[in-house]
């Protein structure tokens, strides 16, 4: 009782001044409210960021492993499998039990997992902070299923897959991915590859092995947006996961060689808008190098509503219905997208050579200090504009989590938005937009892909 | 343009998550400022809700933005029946194609910086313009809503654009993109036949081409006026700015426009089904509905509130339907019901505001199920089926609301599931945006504040009054049945329903080895369960929504 106590003023004297600190320049951070955060012994993360929403809070807990982690073979979609998992119950909170509960909490809540991530969330009542705490300390240190209620899951798995495979997109992103990456482990979307997705109900030991290896505290953090205080927050984080044992498992995740020519990936698709989609190898993530910054300012300028290539594609020509595209956020380099949907594959052809042509101008035009300005505008008011509740200030937060371990990364890349010259945005496209890093993803009602 | 745009989003979006469940949306904490309430709605007409000086107010003076919304009664079921799909075609030239001062080129290069944005959502009964910035831009922003709204262009360039993709949505994108969308659709297509409320609103392949620049014109100025006109408004904006908007809305056409009373639902003679072949469909997509005639104006919707909930909340691994299909058999990704229209549910996990429905069905939503033929090639114990698991899944889903209307719903089920509404209706309204949307929406079904009245009518249920409820408004022998399937799954699940043939659950035996007792027994009840099956039609993908 006396080391909790101890335990707690030391808590609350760290929050304050971590407090103090942030709301000292918080003038200068794109988020409005500070974040608090405090390092558990055991490695977890707990992140706080009160907010006026009465009555209301947000909870998300951010694992750091989604597909990305999944480095062995067979074993593609498993991180994602094993998020249904986590709904499976434990001992003292049967599957039943854990449904009750959510039920008679009214919460909104859910998981996702992607490339680099899963994260579970919950948006209900702040007063009921103390049960989410409760349940969600309690599946994530004690989860325990049976092999049948494994292989059962499985089930739901492969209807996932299926309900999404009906998609032509989501075929292309498959063969587009398995076509840019080689050894990466992004070379596989979060659901899987098939012959794994199929192969889930013989994997029950496996799932034993990842629910150990990454539901450790050193892998997690506990955000919290609403009604509510950092030293509750806290405390509630000590008391429900202070317990929590730290793991040792880093994976091994292969460095992508680099790619030295142009690679193709093609859906044949009857009766279906034809589509295009240009891949160039981009940077990882960082909250300090200029790079992302200046590919997603340089993108945005390229193919927003009102780019000259949108007007002369979308709006007069009326070959493209649609143009778009940006660079990935990711923890390891991924793909800078640039893609149209076309009116008819026969200007497949003519349409990838003006998006060319857009990106090689890019790299020795300079473009106008005005534009770039209006663009730095536009992502901010952009931003300002959808920080109103709880839940998406959690879901900005929990992006860079995943992608740098710190939710600070936030207002530090905005900081670097703001220092991107149109030098940069030339800097950016010749360093990544070039043919021998790309991968060409087509859907057109050819068997071969319509374009060179 | 937003609903196609979604539609024909990049790859780079489908990266995004794979979600157990989709996201929840955002939430905020503002008062309503009109919040008159009645415990009962007034005998209900939609119209009532619009016309001169009808406006919905929403103030919040910490916000950072100001949000209005234009709503007007009347959607696709006033398009004419050869120019099906006109109304939509109008409400995208008005975001499409600027102003007679200021062309769509220069509207977007204006705001561009500031990050404004605004949209139209036309659905069967309202068509719904949203303006949404930032204070800081409100009175340049204000110029441009106050042009599109008075002086439109309707330029014939945007007009072959937007024309243009919207035949490509009816002829294509459609029928390929979602199998579960597409059932949905199907439908409402067969659910409505024959009425103002059969066709999606883009309109048909047939009629698409038939819409002039002419038709736009005319339609703008007999269908969106002064008359048929709801104003919202939430943010933080002052009395002077609500007056200005109030004024100019004022100067939108004066025609009284004739809208006809939306269509009732067919009345389906037994279980009628229709199959939707085409190619290589990985499983079957269902959805099932009747008519049920009560919607949120009624006081009873409440009790239906509940029992929808318990039966299958959309996305929510709580209820019945989701509980024997996907968690304990394993068949599917998940299994809701519905009381009401819910718009885009693959892509959303709470309702979205704006798409009130004066005409009503209740339905069940099955999420692709496998078919024989992938069953088949993973599993070497059932190589000698000729159907997938759509049979056993339907006659499943069916008992399960023909067991809730026999015996209804415990106290303990009913208080949880109450419970459990009472605090999740409130996450509807998470931001100025949905709750400014569902004041609008109340108003539509003669209410003030739907969310906080609901709240109420649930505070005061009783578990039989739910019961009663379920026994008055749904019933499974007459039922129409949709199903997006692959076309050698479609003869062989056809002549099964129609034979009403014994449909035993084809289990791997992975999962079948570990399961209780008590499932094995409900399944042989289940796969002979009698479904009241009248008629079963197969049509050619290429053939619907003609």
């Amino acid at each position: 009782m006396r080391h909790r106590l101890v335990a707690l003023l030391l808590l609350l004297a760290f929050t304050v001044t971590t407090a103090m600190a942030q709301q000292g320049n918080q003038q200068n951070n794109i988020l409005p409210y500070p974040i608090h955060q405090k390092q558990l012994d055991n490695g977890l993360n707990v992140v706080t960021v009160p907010y006026n929403s009465p009555g209301l809070a947000a909870f998300y807990i951010v694992v750091r492993a989604g597909s990305r982690e999944e480095v062995e073979k067979g074993k593609t979609g498993f991180a994602h499998f094993f998020e249904h998992m986590m709904f499976r119950g434990t001992e003292k909170y049967s599957k039943e039990a854990y449904g009750d509960i959510m039920k008679a909490m009214g919460a909104a809540a859910n998981a996702n997992t992607s490339i680099d991530r899963t994260v579970y969330h919950m948006t209900g009542n702040a007063e009921m902070l103390d049960k989410m705490f409760e349940i969600e300390a309690d599946r994530f240190q004690n989860l325990k299923y049976s092999v049948h209620d494994f292989k059962t899951e499985a089930g739901a798995v492969k209807g996932e897959y299926t309900k999404n495979s009906a998609s032509p997109y989501q075929q292309l992103y498959e063969k587009l991915v398995s076509t840019a990456f080689k050894k990466h482990t992004y070379a596989h979307t979060t659901m899987g590859f098939f012959e794994d997705v199929v192969d889930m109900p013989n994997q029950y030991d496996y799932s034993l092995t990842f629910f150990d290896r990454f539901y450790r505290p050193e892998y997690a953090t506990i955000v919290v947006v609403g009604d509510v205080t950092p030293e509750r927050v806290n405390n509630l984080a000590q008391q429900y996961f202070g317990d929590w044992k730290r793991g040792s498992y880093k994976p091994d995740i292969a460095t992508e060689p680099k790619q030295k020519e142009t690679r193709y990936a093609h859906v044949k698709q009857e009766g279906f808008p034809p589509y295009l989609s240009l891949n160039f190898k981009g940077p990882a993530f960082s909250d300090k190098d200029k790079d992302l910054p200046a590919l997603s300012i340089l993108s945005t300028i390229l193919f927003a509503e009102n780019s000259d290539l949108y007007r002369k594609l979308v709006v007069n020509e009326q070959k493209a219905r649609f143009i778009g595209g940006g660079p990935q956020f990711s923890r390891d380099p991924n793909l800078i997208s640039v893609s149209a949907s076309l009116l008819d594959a026969k200007d497949m052809q003519y349409v990838k050579d003006e998006l060319m042509k857009a990106l090689q101008d890019a790299k020795t035009k300079p473009i106008d200090a005005q534009k770039i300005e209006e663009t730095k505008s536009r992502i901010k008011y952009s931003f300002a504009m959808s920080m109103d509740s709880p839940d998406a200030i959690a879901n900005s937060l929990a992006r860079f989590i995943w992608l740098s371990g710190n939710p600070e990364s936030l207002n530090n890349i905005y900081k670097v938005y703001d220092s991107i010259t149109a030098q940069d945005l030339m800097n950016a496209a010749k360093k990544y937009f070039v043919t021998e890093t790309m991968t060409v993803g087509t859907i057109a009602p050819t068997e071969k892909s319509p374009v060179k | 343009m937003k609903k196609i745009a979604a539609y024909i989003l990049p790859v780079a979006l489908l990266a995004a998550s794979c979600a157990k469940q989709p996201q929840a949306s955002q939430p905020t904490n503002t008062q309503a400022t009109a919040t008159t309430t009645t415990a009962t709605a007034a005998p209900f007409d939609a119209n009532q809700a619009f016309g001169p000086g009808k406006v919905v107010e929403l103030k919040q003076p910490e916000s950072n933005k100001v949000i209005i919304k234009l709503m007007f009664k009347n959607g696709s079921m006033v398009d004419p029946a050869d120019k099906k799909g006109l109304t939509y075609t109008t409400a995208q030239m008005v975001t499409e194609s600027g102003t007679q001062e200021m062309p769509v080129a220069q509207i977007k290069d204006k705001i561009y910086p500031w990050a404004a944005n605004y949209y139209a959502n036309v659905d069967k009964e309202v068509t719904t313009f949203t303006f949404a910035v930032h204070q800081d831009f409100l009175d340049e922003f204000y110029p441009i809503v106050r042009g599109l709204l008075l002086q439109p262009a309707f330029a014939e360039d945007d007009f072959k654009r937007v024309k243009s993709n919207q035949q490509n949505f009816v002829d294509q994108v459609i029928r390929a993109s979602s199998d579960e969308e597409y059932s949905k659709k199907a439908l409402e297509d067969l659910l409505f036949r024959g009425t103002n409320y059969q066709h999606v609103v883009e309109g048909t392949s047939a009629t698409v081409p038939n819409i002039t620049l002419d038709d736009v014109k005319k339609h703008w100025q007999n269908y969106f006026t002064e008359n048929n006109v709801l104003i919202g408004i939430a943010g933080n904006y002052s009395q002077d700015f609500l007056n200005k908007l109030k004024a100019d809305v004022a100067q939108l056409s004066d025609v009284n426009p004739s809208i006809p009373n939306a269509a009732e639902p067919n009345k389906p003679d037994g279980v009628q089904v229709e199959i939707i072949k085409k190619s290589d469909a990985l499983g079957s997509a269902i959805f099932t509905g009747t008519p049920m005639p009560v919607t949120r104006s009624a006081d009873d919707f409440a009790a239906l509130m509940v029992a929808n909930s318990y039966l299958g909340e959309h996305r929510k691994s709580y209820g019945k339907l989701y509980d024997k299909i996907r968690t304990t058999r394993s068949m599917n990704y998940g299994d809701y019901s519905y009381i009401e229209w819910y718009d885009q549910g693959g892509s959303f996990q709470l309702p979205n505001p704006n798409v009130p429905r004066t005409s009503n069905y209740f339905a069940l939503w099955i999420r692709p199920v496998q078919i024989a033929e992938g069953l088949k090639k993973q599993y070497a114990e059932l190589d000698t089926i000729d159907v997938g698991h759509a049979h056993f899944a339907l006659r499943l889903a069916i008992r399960e609301v023909d067991n809730l209307i026999k015996n209804g719903m415990t106290q303990e089920e009913f208080e949880l599931t109450r419970k459990f509404l009472r605090s999740y209706m409130k996450l509807y309204i998470q931001t100025t945006e949905k709750q400014l949307g569902f004041l609008m929406d109340s108003r539509f079904y003669g209410r003030q504040d739907y969310i906080e009245e609901m709240d109420r009518l649930l505070a005061n249920l009783t578990v039989e009054d739910v019961n009663k409820a379920v026994k008055k408004y749904w019933q499974t022998d007459n039922m129409f049945i949709t199903i997006v399937t692959d076309d050698s799954e479609a003869e062989p699940l056809k002549q099964a329903l129609l034979n009403n043939t014994p449909s035993p659950m084809s289990y791997s035996n992975l999962v079948k080895e570990g399961l209780p007792q008590e499932v094995l027994a409900e399944d042989d009840v289940i796969a002979n369960y009698r479904v009241n099956v009248k008629d079963v039609k197969i049509i050619d993908s290429k053939d619907t929504f003609r």
